[in-house]
């Protein structure tokens, strides 16, 4: 006879890309590689929201050009996900976008119990709006708080200093740097951050992994231990490594 | 995923006669990947650690290399068969710079899945089967004790099971090292680590291997953790600091007959409520052995032989309720109602051993262990088994799974062989004579409630 048809309890664990659809994501196929980066993590992503029954991994994006929009407003669980490619063009409100996040991450329509969200902010230049403002009213919402912020620097022209103060400045920990913004210099790399964020933190935020002596047991900054990123895998196609942006 | 090693091509390795070939990548993830191979015609796993993982575990290889010399505890893990490094030849192939190294294990047969596709209950599986599962956890785990051994990383995600069966194949045995000796570098995984680990108070080892052993368990059983009640409710957003209040600083455990903070919610935590009751006296008991008085004394805790032997006797304990056909495992004896839809359970016919006593149900088997009273838990090799009449199930016999034929003894005293293969109808029997011992058909002392 079947086990009992019993519903796991579990906790939504929302993820939201904020995506630079700027003028200049145009150039050098900077936006399609980071369609291309997503689109190919979601199966990954998948997997780790199957393997993680404590989790409902839900997704959510905003672009960011002249104006700050939804792209995919509903939460989506991910393996009902289907990404549609974003369009470059225009200037940079991040602060804007920052507001949009703020406001969804208030309870309601947050949930009253949840995991920690996950933001993940990719840019390749500078804000042209008022992005204090943004990151002010982002970081009045507790959510935003508990949330494991992250940035990825797409090309050499992102502000890395505005990324930084997006995901916090923290300092350095016995034995582990303090946390940076990723910086992806080519579009293999920028794969490998997108993956790394959509399955091995998500699986960090949602049911934890094994724990080395390492990782301090004392919770210091972060209310999530980020696991180690990826390892640098040789190109195989490519001795020389791909195409500088 | 990049995959470190190049899918397709023939490696070398040090130590190998043979070269490698990398049949396909099976996954990865922050400790290294897994790759099926083929090596001289037979199918193997093989696990590659990524530079960082070997950096951070001075021990690792040291532990390896005694695992691989001691061999496995039983066939129920998929241990270290050899260690490897690439050769001069075969090293510019691997996609990473810096030096690392792997180990070959055998490969997971396809019929076995993740635990935790029964955890998060898309699995189609029986309680018999998840029992049998508990089981050989138990049993696994205390063959690795009695070798001296603790494996530190007890949790879902190492477990598989053959949802058919109830067989069980225990994985990521990297961290195994002998009891107190090596400070390797894992510590557990949250949510299953003993408290006075996950507060720095202690190194894992086998006493908090049996407090995680328990957390498994209970998770098999109930699809539910033990600590999360009302006091997980309150949490807002389940972050580090929270998991370690709840798991860590003052767990209360959601049963825990004295202590009831931590109950479980009737409509957030269903399942526990459901399932908890389905399971008898002693086995509960020994939850609250571990999760209350052993939560903070390590030495408390439920140990291996006691899972074993609990476990054993309530799959012995299995009847079906004539109602709607569910498993049922309540103790003896008094009449019971059916977990599930609430029929009055039928007082069942029971075979009396010289080491126990099994209720006849069929597929319920009987064992060496239920003849000799020195012989450890053991459900690999079944003596007997319970079946149905195959014209009319409600007729129950008993099939002889030995090598020697048994001699049935009716209750006027005549007798008739019963060959190997063969089942004798349990309704007009008294006794069997077989090799290992003599079974006694007890028949109920009142009519049954269906009839």
């Amino acid at each position: 006879m079947p086990f009992p048809d019993v519903k796991l309890a579990n906790r939504p664990l929302h993820f939201l890309y904020l995506c630079d659809c700027s003028g200049s994501m145009a150039a050098s196929g900077k936006m399609q590689a980071l369609n291309q980066a997503i689109r190919q993590s979601l199966p990954g992503m998948a997997a780790v929201a199957r393997d993680n029954p404590e989790a409902r991994v839900l997704v959510r994006a905003v672009r960011f050009a002249d104006h700050a929009a939804w792209h995919i407003e509903t939460p989506t669980p991910v393996d009902q996900l289907e990404w549609r490619d974003l369009q470059a063009g225009g200037i940079t409100a991040m602060g804007e976008a920052l507001k949009l996040v703020a406001a969804a991450l208030q309870t309601p329509p947050m949930e009253v119990r949840a995991l920690p969200p996950v933001l993940v902010l990719i840019s390749d230049g500078q804000p042209t709006d008022d992005f204090a403002a943004g990151l002010e009213a982002l970081l009045r919402v507790p959510w935003a708080q508990k949330a494991v912020r992250l940035a990825i620097a797409l090309g050499h022209d992102a502000d890395l200093e505005v990324l930084q103060r997006f995901i916090g400045i923290e300092p350095a920990t016995a034995g582990r740097s303090p946390r940076r913004p990723l910086q992806a210099s080519n579009a293999t790399s920028l794969a490998q951050y997108i993956q790394w964020a959509s399955t091995a933190v998500v699986g960090a935020a949602s049911m934890p992994a094994s724990r080395v002596s390492e990782t301090p047991l004392e919770p210091a900054a972060g209310n999530i231990p980020l696991p180690d990123l990826p390892p640098t895998v040789l190109d195989p196609t490519d001795d020389v490594g791909p195409l500088v942006w | 995923m990049s995959w470190i090693l190049p899918e397709g091509a023939s490696l070398e390795f040090e130590g190998l006669a043979a070269p490698l070939r990398i049949i396909r990548g099976l996954g990865g993830g922050t400790q290294g990947q897994v790759y099926e191979v083929e090596l001289e015609g037979e199918r193997l796993a093989l696990k590659w650690y990524l530079p960082a993982c070997i950096a951070r575990d001075g021990g690792l290889e040291r532990r390896l290399v005694a695992s691989i010399r001691a061999t496995a505890p039983n066939e129920d893990f998929l241990w270290p068969i050899a260690l490897l490094r690439a050769s001069p030849a075969s090293r510019p192939l691997i996609r990473i710079r810096q030096e690392s190294f792997g180990y070959l294990m055998p490969l997971r047969p396809p019929a076995y899945v993740g635990a935790c596709e029964h955890a998060s209950g898309r699995l189609a599986i029986g309680l018999r089967q998840v029992l049998r599962a508990c089981f050989g956890l138990a049993d696994a785990f205390h063959a690795l004790h009695l070798a001296g051994l603790c494996y530190k990383d007890v949790s879902l995600g190492n477990l598989f099971l053959e949802p058919g069966s109830g067989s069980i194949l225990i994985c990521d045995n990297d961290n195994v090292a002998v009891d107190g000796a090596d400070h390797g570098a894992v510590l557990g995984t949250p949510g299953f680590m003993a408290p006075e680990v996950l507060l720095g108070q202690a190194r894992p080892g086998a006493d908090s291997d049996l407090f995680s052993l328990a957390v498994l368990l209970f998770r098999l059983l109930t699809r539910h953790d033990p600590l999360k009640g009302q006091m997980e409710l309150a949490i807002r957003c389940l972050d580090e600091p929270a998991r370690r209040r709840l798991c860590g600083e003052d767990p209360v455990f959601i049963f825990d007959p004295v202590d009831d903070r931590n109950r479980p919610d009737p409509i957030e935590h269903a399942a526990a409520l459901i399932t908890w009751p389905i399971y008898p006296r002693p086995l509960q008991a020994l939850f609250e052995q571990t999760f209350c008085r052993g939560m903070k004394q390590p030495s408390r805790r439920a140990l291996t032989g006691q899972w074993k032997q609990e476990l054993a006797r309530t799959l012995d304990r299995r009847t079906l309720c004539l109602a709607c056909g569910q498993e049922n495992f309540q103790a003896s004896g008094a009449p019971a109602l059916c977990w599930s839809c609430g029929a009055p359970l039928p007082e069942p016919i029971t075979l009396l051993l010289a080491h126990g006593s099994v209720v006849a149900a069929p597929d319920n088997e009987l064992h060496a262990h239920h003849f000799d009273a020195l012989a450890g838990e053991d459900l690999r090799r079944p003596l007997a088994r319970v079946v149905a009449h195959p014209q009319d199930p409600r007729r129950l016999g008993l099939r002889n799974l030995q090598a020697a034929a048994w001699s049935a003894e009716t209750h006027d005293g005549r007798s008739q062989p019963v060959q190997p293969g063969e089942s004798c109808s349990l309704a007009a029997l008294a006794r069997i004579q077989s090799p290992a011992g003599p079974i006694a058909v007890q028949r109920p002392t009142r009519p049954s409630p269906a009839t």
